[in-house]
């Protein structure tokens, strides 16, 4: 029972860092239509900038992690308003090939800055844990998962209760009528991009406490995002929070009770059967898969 | 344009040459010089960019010791080298590609990528367009039971891998513990390991638990951990890359795992295994194919401490196993056209075959399947931030610190 409760609580916890990596990711999508590719890039970017931050000024991570998010913040703004607008109208095809584009400028961009080593954000509590009966919880993780929670009521609080949140979730239901009323889709658009790179900095910034990185990961954190997205399903803020735990848990159980060759193949098979029974996803809303822009 | 008999004589050589199979391009400001081309296609970005960049930089060092002290001639013209380099993205398909490319350009020797599925895919192409290649980065024994005859490697074979620190640790830790856990990534490799670990740690009476195997490159092995908590084992072994490797030392104190001693290939000989994981490193061991105090020299990089000293000068970073296997992968090749005097792959083939000699790298010597089973493995130990050399005891820097963990 002991081991059941120690998987199941560590598959949880990395579920909460599976969905802090997809929520910025899960929020462009559902708001933007956007599938952006170069996601995991910000989230690497994200790491580097908390790692040279705690290099630098010695900033302790969960302090670094501000920093990386107003410098992505910023980075997200830019691209999106000067890059990505140009061909917002364009076929989603165009829209993948810019972000993979952006995706590779940004990976290439940090391999020549930072080089391929690899790196980890180093602090005196990294790998501590306590114990909870006979269960371990490791302290930095817990904290990501709390992170993780925090974020996505916050991100709820802030599109259903502030004047700039409704701007955002009405662009998404109908950007041209949010024009009409007066909304400014761009600068909408240039923010809710930007808000998404922001919290992956921060989500950059928890994975570098945790474990290592490198430019090439940014693939994997893509992908990663990519699939709580789609299992949690898009049009419901909490949408990224379920899918995450859920593969967290399903990874988790799989690693512990199968070989662990299969966990990625178990994970996977979960996706089809949720798409095949709930195809929006775990909680998403059918209008946000269906919507046609204009 | 009109040219001159000069530079028509030279395009008539330079043809000549390529015609069989010498790709040499004799140039007007050197007409004394045959420069032979290496092709190598290594990962440069991707998955392993880092240590295709440490096999770039050993092919490097080695072109240029080699252009700089050569005094060999082919043809009666002084031999120089030059090293193509093509990225291939750390995929086996397009490591493939790459040498077909080299291929058509005329270009049949080959130095290898890195990675045992990269090289993998390079042999059977090798193999096909008759090219002859010297491997510095594939040490799977998968590639070479399949009867190829092309690819040459110069490391030990992947089986020696988990052996050399089962051994080490037999020899040398006292008291001699008794259960030794295997964990392992599931690539080809890995396994390959993990299977010649258990069977010579069966034989040395050690209880051996495991395999418990996770997914290539992942950053969360704790569920193999899990499985071998109850077993409290003594050692645990670890067939891992880079990042499985750094996850396994902190997820086990994450998960209050405390073996007496954790060993792992291929990822504590790398600079930032120390680097990234702080104190956590301390003391863990690691299997290498090279380290600076390895017995052996030649003409070009003399002993393997000169090799250090110098590559930290020219590179400004110490010099990785990987490094110094790229380098030997280079210097094989090198001598190999300096014995034929010739460029012609399948002179170049036989020469190899036949290649024995104490180098930095240690002996090179190639047994029927192309695998250089002559050459020990070195077991190294993070003491105090550095990589020091434990075993074989002959040439060790320092006693191996057990039991380590409090």
């Amino acid at each position: 029972m002991d081991t059941f409760l120690q998987v199941t609580a560590y598959g949880l916890l990395q579920g909460g860092l599976l969905a802090l990596v997809a929520v910025g990711f899960s929020l462009v999508w559902g708001i933007m239509n956007i599938v952006n590719l170069s996601h995991g890039a910000f989230v690497i970017l994200g790491a580097y900038i908390a790692w040279e931050v705690q290099g630098w000024f010695g900033l302790d991570p969960f302090l670094g992690m501000f920093v990386s998010a107003i410098v992505l913040f910023c980075v997200g703004y830019v691209i999106q308003r000067y890059l990505i607008n140009l061909i917002v109208n364009g076929p989603v095809f165009i829209t993948l090939l810019l972000t993979f584009g952006i995706n590779m400028a940004l990976i290439q961009g940090m391999n020549l800055v930072f080089t391929a080593d690899f790196r980890s954000i180093q602090t005196s509590y990294g790998s501590n844990s306590f114990e909870i009966g006979n269960i371990r919880i490791p302290l930095v993780r817990l904290l990501a998962f709390l992170l993780a929670i925090v974020i996505t009521f916050a991100l709820v609080a802030f599109v259903k209760r502030t004047r700039t949140g409704i701007s955002i979730m009405a662009t998404g239901m109908d950007r041209g009528a949010a024009r009409l009323m007066g909304i400014r889709a761009r600068h909408v658009y240039a923010l809710t991009f930007a808000i998404s790179a922001a919290l992956a900095g921060m989500a950059g910034t928890m994975i570098a406490t945790i474990e290592t990185f490198d430019p090439s990961k940014a693939g994997k954190f893509t992908l990663m995002a990519f699939v709580v997205a789609v299992l949690g399903g898009l049009g419901n803020m909490y949408g990224a929070l379920v899918g995450g735990l859920l593969i967290g848990l399903v990874e988790a159980w799989a690693g512990q009770y199968l070989s662990g060759t299969w966990v990625n193949g178990i994970a996977f098979l979960v996706l089809i059967l949720v798409l095949i029974f709930r195809p929006n996803g775990l909680v998403g809303k059918a209008f946000y898969a269906a919507r046609v822009e204009i | 344009m009109k040219k001159t008999p000069r530079a028509s004589a030279a395009i008539i050589a330079a043809s000549c040459l390529a015609v069989f199979g010498i790709n040499a391009v004799p140039t007007a400001s050197a007409a004394d010089v045959v420069t032979i081309t290496l092709g190598a296609s290594v990962p440069l970005t991707g998955s392993l960019a880092k240590e295709g960049l440490l096999t770039k930089e050993g092919y490097q060092f080695c072109q240029e010791k080699v252009n700089a002290l050569s005094t060999a001639t082919i043809g009666g013209k002084q031999k120089k080298i030059d090293i193509v380099y093509q990225d291939d993205t750390s995929k086996p398909d397009v490591a493939a590609q790459n040498l077909s490319k080299f291929n058509d350009k005329g270009i049949k020797l080959i130095l290898s990528s890195y990675g045992s599925a990269n090289v993998n895919a390079q042999a059977a192409v090798v193999e096909l367009n008759k090219q002859t290649m010297v491997d510095s980065g594939g040490a799977d024994d998968a590639i070479f039971n399949k009867g190829y005859t092309r690819t040459f490697n110069v490391m030990s074979p992947a089986s020696e891998y988990a052996t050399s620190m089962v051994k080490a640790i037999s020899e040398m830790a006292k008291p001699k513990p008794v259960t030794m856990a295997f964990l392992s990534a599931d690539d080809g490799f890995s396994k390959t390991v993990t299977l010649g670990g258990m069977k010579e740690a069966t034989a040395l009476g050690f209880t051996v638990i495991g395999p418990q195997y996770f997914p290539n490159a992942t950053s969360d092995v704790s569920a193999a951990l899990n499985k071998i908590k109850a077993d409290k084992p003594d050692v645990i072994l670890g067939s891992v890359h880079f990042v499985e490797g750094v996850a396994m030392i902190k997820q086990a104190k994450e998960l209050g795992i405390t073996p007496k001693s954790f060993a792992q290939t291929v990822a504590p000989p790398i600079l930032d295994f120390a680097t990234t994981l702080g104190p956590l490193a301390e003391n863990v061991l690691g299997s290498s194919q090279w380290s600076s105090v390895v017995k052996g020299q030649e003409k070009y990089f003399g002993k393997a401490s000169n090799y250090a000293s110098e590559f930290l000068a020219r590179f400004g970073h110490e010099a990785t196993y990987h490094n110094a296997e790229a380098s030997a992968a280079c210097l094989a090749m090198v001598l190999a056209i300096e014995k034929t005097k010739s460029a012609d792959a399948d002179k170049i083939k036989t020469a190899l075959s036949a290649l024995d000699v104490q180098s930095f790298f240690g002996r090179i010597k190639f047994d029927s399947t192309g695998q250089n089973t002559f050459k020990p493995m070195v077991v190294i130990q993070i003491q105090k931030g550095k990589i020091i050399t434990v075993w074989p005891r002959a040439i060790a820097q320092a006693k191996m610190i057990w039991p380590y963990v409090k």
